[in-house]
């Protein structure tokens, strides 16, 4: 076991993450896109409730500090990227998170010019019933450099409650790029609310996906990122599940401030119970591109499930040319029929169409994902009778 | 079943899609080995009688039954029934929204339904190469469509093979990679030394008739089987006079 104090400096040897873990939570944690001793991954990081059991830089070409080892060491960390992306008093969490004297959570720099070519990956996961998990991570990719993270938040299968509340910091370099992939797993009972802010610099480019299957009893997303600098680009693409007794409300908001900037902002979800709120705001304050894209899809038929989709634009800018579009609709009978007639039983047609809806290959999460789905097929299919 | 000569009979079949009685009494067989022609004019019910075969909900049968392979296999699943061997190309099939034709072709391979190489090689032929990573049959031409479908069948291998106007809607210049993708289809049956694998084709233009050797041709007219015949010769009247004998000619034999 690691010490309290218990993180790795970086650069040091690997730490065996699967010795401290027990067996079953590596199982969880690779639902979530996190596998542990993989060739595939350039760097973990792993807290089970409050302590990091895993910290470790692997041979990945970048910095990895806990977030309370970076403020001490470097003070432009503190002056330029904690609470700069996401402000300290934008709301009660993000209050509750700054009033910690030891945050939890990593630091993660690419030094200019590196290129980190595996993706790093970090898991917030709650082995414990009633845990209140927070944490902090700032992730800074400098000009030119490139990243590419995996994160997953997830509860062990048999944790009911909890809650989960994140800030998360975003700093893209000039040309720079960044991706991160969040997938989130969790027990009926969790409440979830995370607060990510990005930076993008002159040419840099963010891309985000979100994927959410297991929902907590509330979810509440609403990442923002500021293209600042002239040319960044932003993609934003959440794919999520709501289901019986869950409240989902995926947001986003993109404001375009350099000049010639673009984004592209897509919502897809599934509603086969609960409520599934789905947004999108673009603000244009330059001239530039922007698209927000909301498409929904309700499977419940008992009527208790709901879909409200809000795409929005904001511009103060002629020559902000922005546009949005929502649709909602169901799994269409003669689309499955056309499957079927290609040999597929019915549930295995429904699997792809969902899968398709979601654009979840797009997202290339494999296999894993693939499982979850056709599990939500099997929860959808008894609304069926 | 050993000793099955035919591998498709419909008997008496009535068929009612919306509230309107399309197909009334209709009868035709199949022996293993042969491919047909169906013929005659829009709105004949040609396609209500594939759509049927494959057993689409829009078409409830009313009465009479379909064997295949000597399996009554009336009321049997749509997925089951490809899965003895039956598929359709359709004449307007719809656009499936974000499922790719490259998902449709792993889906085949996965099942060891089609064999990888075999698969690209068909891929490559069809010139459906670009349009691997497209929602199926989205924003295709009329051509493109075609192509689509007859491909898709190609990596199935069916028994039994129904092409709804393969060639309708094709410009002169592919018509002829339409006609190898369809010869490519009805390719040697691996269970017999000598047959080819069985089907039913409907079209308009002599062209597939004049190209292919078919055994025998079809006229449907008011939901039934009008008559049958020697593919050329049929074609070669309704090229010149249409259909327009035929109201004259059933009349008569009623
Ligand atoms: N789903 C349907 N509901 C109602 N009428 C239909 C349906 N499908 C076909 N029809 C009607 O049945 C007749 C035969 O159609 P179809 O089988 O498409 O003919 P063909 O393929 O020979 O041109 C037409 O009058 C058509 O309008
Ligand atoms: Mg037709």
């Amino acid at each position: 076991m690691l010490k309290d104090n218990g993180f790795r400096e970086t650069g040091g040897e690997k730490t065996e993450g699967s010795s401290i873990l027990e067996r079953e939570d590596v199982t969880e944690l690779a639902r979530s896109g996190v596998l542990m001793d993989s060739e595939e991954r350039s760097g973990t990081v792993v807290f089970r409730n409050h302590t990091p059991v895993c910290f470790d830089a692997g041979n990945g070409d970048f910095e990895l500090l806990p977030v309370t080892e970076a403020l001490k060491r470097y003070d432009w960390v503190r002056e330029k990227y904690y609470f700069y992306a996401v402000e300290e008093d934008m709301d009660e969490m993000t209050l509750r998170c700054a009033r910690q004297e030891n945050p939890v959570g990593f630091f993660l720099r690419v030094r200019e010019g590196g290129r980190v070519t595996l993706p790093f990956q970090a898991a917030m996961y709650m082995t414990e019933e009633n845990v209140e998990q927070i944490v902090h991570n700032i992730v800074v990719v400098e000009k030119g450099a490139s990243l590419e993270i995996i994160t997953g938040c997830l509860t062990r299968q048999d944790i009911l409650r909890g809650s989960h509340l994140a800030v998360e910091e975003h700093y893209v370099g000039e040309g720079a790029r960044l991706v991160t992939t969040m997938v989130h797993s969790w027990g009926p009972e969790v409440i979830v609310h995370p607060r990510t802010g990005t930076l993008v610099a002159e040419g840099g480019e963010y891309e985000s996906r979100y994927i959410s299957l297991k929902p907590a009893k509330e979810v509440v997303i609403n990442p923002m990122v500021y293209l600042n600098g002239r040319g960044a680009v932003a993609r934003d693409l959440t794919i999520v599940l709501s289901t019986e007794g869950t409240t989902v409300d995926t947001g986003g908001v993109i404001t375009l401030i350099g000049k010639d900037t673009s984004a592209e902002l897509l919502q897809r979800g599934v509603c086969i119970g609960g409520v599934l709120k789905q947004g999108g705001l673009l603000v244009g304050k330059e001239r530039c591109r922007a698209h927000v894209d909301c498409a929904g899809m309700l499977l419940d038929e008992s009527g208790a499930g709901s879909i409200v989709s809000v795409p929005g634009l904001e511009a103060s800018h002629p020559d902000a040319r922005m546009s949005h579009e929502a649709s909602l609709g169901k799994i269409s009978p003669e689309q499955v029929e056309y499957l079927m007639s290609r040999g597929m039983a019915e549930a295995e047609a429904i699997t792809m169409l969902i899968r398709g809806f979601l654009g979840v290959d797009a997202a290339g999460l494999g296999e894993d994902l693939d499982r979850q789905i056709a599990r939500i097929v099997d929860i959808a299919g008894h609304g069926e009778a | 079943m050993a000793g099955n000569r035919n591998i498709l009979e419909i008997r008496e079949l009535v068929v009612q899609a919306g509230d309107k009685r399309i197909i009334d009494g209709l009868n035709l067989t199949i022996p293993c080995g042969e491919v047909h022609a169906l013929l005659g004019p829009n709105g004949s019910g040609k396609t209500t009688l594939m759509m049927t075969i494959m057993g689409f909900s829009n078409y409830k049968i009313i009465g009479g039954r379909i064997v295949f392979k000597g399996r009554d296999i009336t009321n049997l699943e749509i997925n089951e029934r490809a899965r003895m061997g039956i598929a359709i190309a359709r004449q307007r099939p719809p656009t499936i929204d974000g499922v790719r034709l490259r998902n449709i072709m792993a889906y085949q391979i996965d099942r060891g339904i089609g064999d990888a190489e075999r698969i690209a090689a068909y891929v490559k032929k069809a010139g459906m190469e670009e349009f691997l990573d497209r929602s199926v049959n989205a924003g295709l031409s009329g051509g493109e469509i075609k192509r689509s479908e007859l491909l898709q069948l190609l990596m199935m291998s069916p028994e039994f093979s129904m092409l709804d106007e393969p060639d309708s809607g094709v410009d002169s210049g592919a018509l002829r990679d339409v006609r190898e993708l369809i010869n490519s289809l009805f390719t040697l049956d691996d269970n017999h030394p000598a047959k080819r694998k069985a089907g039913l084709i409907i079209t308009h233009s002599g062209h597939i008739i004049d190209h292919m050797s078919l055994d025998k041709a079809h006229i449907m007219h008011r939901g039934r089987i009008g008559c049958s015949g020697h593919p050329n010769l049929m074609m070669d009247r309704i090229s010149r006079f249409g259909y327009e004998g035929c109201d004259r000619c059933l009349g008569e034999v009623e």
